[in-house]
């Protein structure tokens, strides 16, 4: 990984078109500018892993339940009636 | 063409059913080529089954069948990956997990959409933001007595 030491109003500047700017320090907490092209999808680490996960887990399933799922949704149809 | 499943053997599809994630799902960058495994059931959930990797498949369904409100904003870069545009009818799918030792625990993740659009092909998995649950689950809410009923589609908007 490569470090860098920035500061408030310093940023990285990343291929031609990206560029990440400190817009501030409070606490423990830094502020991300961002600049970027609309394609470039860009999210907070945790949401991305967050679906990582779930696809991980969902890919686990190895037969699916069909007696679980009918009952339910038969369940469902006769609390219409 | 034919492919291998460690689930379900050897199956046949026609080459035009191939479905394409450009970018892959997420956790699975390297395989892009799926197809959508119907089943001969009652059951509403279909196989979305990777053809260039033999043990990777997931359970999906339609999230209008559970929730009569999903709605996904889609971004016109989104629009652009799956070579889209705004009149185009993009269908939704959601990702199930099921706990083999819980099955009535299901749960759709609902933060990761699949976008899908039918007339290119093209696909992708949507990462919104953290107000979509990534574990709703899909038989305990009371919204699934009502949406079994009314076959309401769930729609994909577009930007």
């Amino acid at each position: 990984m490569l470090v860098l030491t920035r500061r408030r109003g310093e940023g990285v500047t990343i291929g031609p078109t990206i560029r990440v700017v400190v817009l501030g320090i409070k606490g423990g907490q830094i502020r991300l500018g961002i600049e970027a092209p609309p394609a470039v999808e860009i999210h907070r680490d945790e949401v991305y892993a967050r679906i990582q996960e779930e696809n991980q887990s969902a890919a686990c399933t190895g037969v699916v339940p069909l007696d679980a799922f009918r009952r339910l949704l038969r369940t469902g149809r006769r609390s219409i009636a | 063409m034919k492919f291998l499943s460690t689930r379900f053997g050897t199956l046949e599809v026609s080459d035009g059913s191939i479905l394409t994630f450009p970018s892959g799902i997420l956790g699975f960058p390297d395989w892009t080529r799926y197809v959508i495994l119907d089943h001969d059931t009652d059951a509403p959930f279909k196989w979305l089954h990777c053809v260039e990797e033999s043990g990777l498949a997931f359970v999906i369904l339609d999230p209008a069948l559970f929730d009569a409100n999903y709605r996904v904003e889609i971004s016109a870069e989104v629009l652009a990956e799956v070579k889209g545009t705004a009149g185009d009818a993009l269908t939704l799918a959601v990702i199930l997990t099921i706990p083999s030792e819980d099955p009535g625990r299901i749960t759709a993740n609902l933060r990761g959409p699949l976008l899908m659009n039918p007339s290119t092909k093209l696909c992708k998995q949507i990462v919104l933001s953290d107000e979509y649950p990534s574990r709703y689950p899909i038989f305990s809410m009371p919204s699934v007595r009502r949406s079994v009923q009314t076959e309401s589609r769930s729609e994909a908007i577009p930007a």
